[in-house]
């Protein structure tokens, strides 16, 4: 621990001679230039800097006494910053030097929020290190790519150019000598060399990321613990009952961004996303000023933060091309015209107990803002909302606090309203005309009532999927959380049981942690219960019997689906083992146990059976005599039973039964192999198509009359009747007139007609989509009885169709008149006469056969508004029929000598007609 | 009335063709003038419907003949409103309760109660009692059995009860007990074939004996669907020759070669695209036991002997728990399934037989 100690003081001192310097950092936590600059200011720092060098490039031989015994030290420093340090842009432990000044007086630094760890000593060794090896390209300066064998890409400064080497020379009174001769630019060798060096590197990494992962990591676990101490030191001076009342989730809760146990990359996105709105919110520069390469932005002259910002902007991109493509690309977007990123809000989802909250509130901080929150399910209301946000972005705490600009975390936001989003919405998405240097300036100025959004957003939510949250999913930088790491929550675990005298092992506390489901409050929560109920000993049995800290939620029907299909792979023996020997309560057989929880509390057991019924057999099981598949379906008949006995006789208490099934069916067919499964449709098609059918059939029978009605039943209809019917309805129809039919051939239309009123079929013409005419069945009992797959049943020709619904109309019109005359003979009667006065027939309408009558009659010839016409010979055309002739010559008497006349129809058009001949068109 | 089986169906006791001697019981029944509730029962289309109209047209007169349509709503007590269709005359009210569902305990005493309520109005010139006739007994559910079984007795005095079902295995006892039960047996091969020959004289068509004869054994003895399919034959080709085709049901050829499927391999995949099959037999309205029936019948063609009482057996406890449960694709493809278990190890048992 010496070396430590040693380190530590040599920090100190360098940042009792930096101060100033590194608080103006700070500020704009801007660390891009400062690999080198500290190289070249601080002769202290040597001593960590000569480390790395050892570490990494041992062709300079450094001669520092200790740096033997360091070697073993460093590594694992390095092996820390390896695996969980892919530093974010502005994380602390770049500029963490910087504030040790601070943190060295230990209350300033937690309301600075830019705090680290001070006292972790292997800070300044990572600070060095990643002088040499990034993750991401260095800001300035050559660098050299290198992706190992596990697709770790690592950017390898080569600090060792001509100029730089020449500067570190010229400006720190370097104690190596040495380091002159590596100026000499021998492409070549240098290639080489950092060749060597990147392979020696990697192979580190990988050999320590495996101490890591081991769990075995004391160093990171010291410090902390070490931290934590200290500042319960303080607490338990004061009251020692102050630890009863607070929970310890908000106790141990992350303060700085170093504590939080989320994902790194999560983190860092998020980190990088809040850094975009650096430039508005804190921007100071000209933004006017084109973005230019940062190799030529060197950073000698003086201090700019912000430049450094826009490299960094610049920059940023590039260091997550590796990991995931989308994220990088939204991350890459240009600022829009205001310099706000493309995306003005964040929106984090994932399941509770991630750390979500958290982290925003630490990384708000972090970047410098205060943190406003809304809770988007308390304040639901849209006017509150409104008001809430306009509060937050737009206006600035005056007093304390250190005047920072507001950060708006919205939490809980699914359970928003769909106002509340919408208002969300139009406050990201205000225009307003000012050009970019103006909108800089209305920030301060605080427009009124339409000044734009200049404050960064983040919202919170458990399921991204949310209606509500619809529209503003495309407008959000969605981060999902994935599982926090086990051995990581295990290790925060062990931190905490290990403060309040608790032993456990790491086994046990991993054991918590899977029972959880990695949500860290609830495995916080438990300890805490653990702790209060007097266990100062955890071991595997206590948390296994607990029935506190399960998470009882519900998981998605398909992850249940798919556990129960999916053997877990840890336990692959057990295939053959069945569960008759069912587990006490302590698990002794966690599968049944495992499967029958999940199972209880999905809760939609009609939805899981269905499932399971329509996936099983499509499961890669070995069942040669298909005997599985027998007792699969026993339990389905048996829970179909159960299901009928609750549901008909309301007796609920059998349904704790019910999620057997699901055990059942994960022994006879959990396969290791991830299942395929599909979501159940069959059985709702069955029930639609049933349904339907049902349909056309009543709406068959509603009609028929009753003295056919009595005799058929909706079965025998199905059953016997309408499939002979429907084949009894397609006679052979000779394709011709039905007047022209034989006698034999009109009774059997006449009967075909019959039957088919009878049993109130009819056709209707329908147009297909490809536009021709077809004409149906209606109702539409064909679907009722027809199979698919089967012979296809003689169809009738179109024509025929045609016919018999044609001769359908005039009897069914003729049956009605039948009926009416029965009913009130009088009107039957009196229709006779008025039928025998007036002529019916269509021809006798026409105007030849009127202007007939209208001769034929004694009184004088009228025109069509009464006035008296005098008649008068015209040109007769020339008829063939001399019937028609006369009829035409009559004609001429009555209309008169001009041959345009006009003939009103009722409801119509008083159309316009002249006789026009053939011989004048000719 | 243009179908055969409607234009030539018997109306009274005197006409009808076949089961002569109970005719002439019945005729005794309505002529001693204690009326008894009656339970018809027997197969589908041996004669129920037409003996039961018979009756009643003996009982009233041609009045009888005189049906209407009735739309009737009913209330639950739970409020909800429940629409029924009836066929009624002057003296006698038809009714299928189970088109309820699982409110047909109200329909039915709700019904009963208004129909007894009415007297008869000239009650010296008719029957002191009308007559309320419900079908499809055996798909009431046993609530409305137990609520039939009271209101039987309380009016008995304005009201009497035709029960008429394809089994009384579903009728509860007390109900059984207190109805005279008039088995309607299906017409012998021979007395389908008269009818068929009768009715193609009456439509001046000359029936081969041989396609009389065939018809009536693809139809199973069922003269409804005999009669439709000697007028499908009449359709489809009128000089009758006697080697032409009877067409049958869709669903019965479909279930057949469903059955076959099942027979000639015995996989779970196999057992998926029965299941495919035996979906579209459900929703085309064929109901389960029907399925079930048919199926068994098939396969136990296809079996070999030591095997059918095995199947038989296991096809009557699937049956069984079909009745007690909801869904019925599950029990019939458990019974699909251990079928083909039990069919596919005899196979092999059969196969290792001969190979030593």
């Amino acid at each position: 621990m010496d070396e430590y100690d040693e380190m530590f003081e040599i920090e100190d001192n360098f940042e009792e001679q930096f101060a100033d310097e590194l608080d103006a950092l700070a500020q704009l936590e801007n660390e891009s230039s400062k690999p080198t600059k500290r190289q070249r200011r601080n002769s202290n720092n040597d001593a960590s800097y000569i480390d790395y060098q050892q570490v990494s490039d041992q062709q300079i031989t450094p001669t520092a006494k200790r740096h033997k015994q360091d070697t073993g030290v460093v590594k694992r420093l390095f092996n820390s910053v390896q695996c969980d340090d892919i530093t974010p842009p502005s994380s602390p432990e770049y500029y963490e030097p910087s504030h040790t000044v601070r943190s060295s007086s230990a209350p300033a630094l937690n309301i600075s929020g830019f705090e680290t760890i001070p006292e972790s000593p292997r800070r300044p060794a990572a600070v060095a290190m990643q002088s040499h090896a990034l993750r991401r390209p260095p800001l300035e300066g050559d660098y050299v790519t290198v992706t190992d064998s596990s697709g770790c890409r690592v950017y390898l400064r080569q600090k060792d150019t001509e100029a730089e080497e020449v500067k570190n020379c010229r400006m720190v009174p370097n104690p190596q000598g040495s380091l002159g001769l590596l100026a000499v630019p021998i492409d070549v060798l240098r290639d080489q060399e950092a060749e060597r060096r990147h392979q020696q590197l990697v192979e580190q990494t990988q050999h320590l990321r495996e101490l890591l992962a081991s769990s075995v990591n004391d160093v990171l676990v010291e410090p902390e613990i070490r931290e934590e101490e200290e500042k319960e030191e303080e607490g338990d001076l004061g009251d020692s009952e102050g630890q009863s009342y607070r929970l310890w989730v908000d106790r141990f809760s992350p303060r700085h961004y170093t504590e939080l146990l989320s994902d790194d990359f999560t983190n860092r996105c998020l980190l990088k996303w809040l850094k975009l709105w650096d430039t508005v919110v804190f921007g100071k520069e000209k933004v006017s000023r084109p973005a230019r390469p940062d190799r030529q932005a060197r950073v000698q002259t003086s201090f700019k933060p912000n430049q450094a910002n826009q490299n960094q902007a610049n920059q940023n991109p590039n260091r997550f091309k590796s990991k995931m493509e989308m994220t990088e690309e939204i991350l890459e977007a240009e600022l829009d015209m205001y310099k706000r990123p493309k995306f003005k809000v964040a929106l984090l989802s994932g399941p509770p107990g991630l750390g979500k909250t958290t982290l925003a509130h630490v990384i708000a901080k972090h970047a410098g803002y205060n943190v406003v929150e809304i809770n988007g399910s308390d304040d639901r209301s849209a006017e509150v909302f409104q008001k809430r946000i306009d509060t937050a972005t737009q206006m600035k705490s005056v007093l304390g606090a250190g005047e920072r600009p507001n950060c708006l975390i919205i939490d809980e936001i699914d359970g928003a309203p769909a106002a509340a989003i919408n208002i969300l919405l139009t406050t990201l998405n205000r225009k307003d005309g000012h050009s970019g240097e103006a909108a800089a300036e209305s920030a301060k100025k605080k427009k009124k009532k339409e000044s734009i959004l200049l404050r960064p957003i983040i919202c919170i939510c458990n399921d991204l999927y949310v209606p509500a949250l619809r529209p503003l999913r495309q407008q959000a930088f969605l981060l999902t959380f994935p599982q926090t790491q086990p051995s990581r929550l295990a290790q925060r675990l062990a931190e905490i049981s290990l403060r309040h005298g608790m032993k456990a092992d790491t086994g046990t506390l991993m054991l918590l942690c899977e029972k959880t489901d990695n949500d860290i409050r609830s495995c916080i929560n438990t300890l805490q219960f653990l702790f209060g109920r007097g266990h100062k000993q955890l071991n595997t049995r206590i948390i296994q019997c607990m029935s506190v800290g399960q998470k009882d939620q519900n998981k998605g029907l398909f992850h249940l689906w798919q556990e129960i299909f999916q053997l877990p792979r840890t336990k692959r023996k057990r295939v053959g083992e069945r569960f008759e020997e069912v587990p006490g309560s302590g698990g002794s057989n966690p599968r049944f146990q495992h499967i029958l929880d999940l199972a209880s509390s999905s809760g939609e057991y009609e939805k899981v059976s269905q499932g399971l019924y329509d996936n099983y057999l499509s499961m890669r099981v070995r069942d040669p005599n298909l005997q599985s598949v027998c007792d699969a379906l026993d339990w389905m008949v048996f829970s179909d039973q159960l299901n009928q006995v609750i549901m008909h006789g309301q007796n609920f208490t059998l349904m704790k039964y019910l999620p057997f099934l699901s055990v059942a069916y994960h022994f006879l067919f959990a396969h290791p192999h991830v299942p395929r499964i599909s979501y159940p449709h069959s059985h709702l098609e069955a029930t639609t198509h049933l349904q339907s059918c049902r349909n056309a059939v009543s709406t068959m029978l509603s009609d028929i009359p009753a003295s056919i009605r009595t005799r058929i039943s909706n079965l025998n209809l199905t059953l016997d009747i309408l499939t002979l019917l429907l084949d009894i309805i397609c006679p052979k129809l000779r394709p011709v007139n039905p007047q022209l039919f034989s006698r034999r051939e009109k009774e059997q239309m006449c009967e075909l007609i019959d039957t088919m009123l009878a049993y109130n079929l009819s056709y209707r013409q329908d147009r297909t989509p490809e536009g021709q005419y077809t004409y149906l069945l209606e109702p539409r009992v064909e679907e009722v009885v027809r199979f698919s797959g089967l012979p296809p049943r003689r169809q009738l020709t179109y024509q025929a169709k045609q016919t018999i619904s044609r001769e359908m109309e005039q009897e069914k019109m003729r049956r009605a008149e039948q009926l009416l005359s029965q009913r009130n003979p009088a009107v039957k009667e009196a229709a006779k006469t008025s039928a025998a006065t007036k002529p019916s027939r269509n021809h006798h309408q026409r105007l030849e056969n009127i202007v007939k009558q209208t001769t034929v009659e004694p009184r004088q010839a009228v025109d069509f508004f009464g006035r008296p016409v005098a008649p008068k010979q015209t040109t007769a055309a020339s008829s063939s029929d001399t019937g028609q002739k006369c009829a035409v010559l009559a004609m001429g008497k009555a209309v008169g000598n001009s041959d345009v006349w006009f003939r009103f129809n009722e409801g119509m058009s008083n159309a316009v007609r002249r006789n026009v001949y053939i011989r004048e068109l000719l | 009335m243009s179908l055969w089986v409607d234009k030539y169906r018997p109306t009274s006791l005197g006409k009808l063709d076949y089961h002569q001697e109970q005719a002439s019981q019945l005729k005794n029944l309505v002529q001693c003038g204690d009326f008894p509730h009656l339970l018809v029962y027997g197969p589908s289309g041996a004669g129920k419907k037409t003996r039961i109209m018979c009756l009643l047209r003996e009982l009233y007169g041609a009045g009888v003949e005189k049906l209407r349509i009735e739309h009737q709503t009913i209330v639950a007590p739970s409020k909800k409103k429940i629409e029924i269709n009836t066929i009624a005359s002057n003296y006698h009210l038809e009714v299928n309760p189970s088109d309820a569902g699982y409110q047909d305990r109200v329909v039915i005493q709700e019904l009963i109660k208004t129909m007894a309520q009415s007297q008869q109005i000239q009650a010296s010139t008719q029957r002191e009692f009308k007559v309320v006739l419900l079908t499809e007994v055996d798909r009431l559910t046993k609530d409305a059995q137990h609520a039939l079984r009271r209101t039987m007795e309380k009016y008995m005095a304005t009201c009497r009860l035709v029960l008429c079902s394809t089994s009384t295995s579903k009728v509860i006892g007390p109900i059984r007990s207190r109805c005279l039960a008039v088995r309607v047996p299906l017409p012998s091969t021979e007395e389908v074939c008269n009818v068929l020959t009768s009715v193609c004289k009456k439509e001046g068509l000359l029936l081969p004996p041989e396609l009389a004869k065939r018809i009536s054994d693809k139809s199973g003895r069922n003269l409804r669907k005999a009669l439709l399919m000697c007028e499908a034959c009449r359709v489809q080709q009128y000089p009758f020759s006697a080697d032409q085709d009877v067409t049958e049901p869709d669903w019965e050829v479909f279930l057949r070669e469903t059955a076959n499927y099942i027979v000639s391999q015995q996989t779970p995949q196999r057992l998926l695209e029965v299941r495919g099959r035996l979906y579209e037999l459900l929703t085309h309205c064929i109901p389960a036991d029907i399925i079930m029936k048919g199926l068994v019948r098939e396969l136990l063609n296809n079996c070999d002997g030591h095997l059918k009482p095995e199947v038989a057996h296991m096809a009557a406890y699937y049956e069984h728990r079909l009745q007690l449960g909801n869904k019925a694709i599950y029990h019939l493809e458990a019974f699909t399934a251990k079928f083909m278990a039990v069919y596919k190890k005899f196979m092999e048992d059969g196969l290792d037989g001969m190979m030593f």
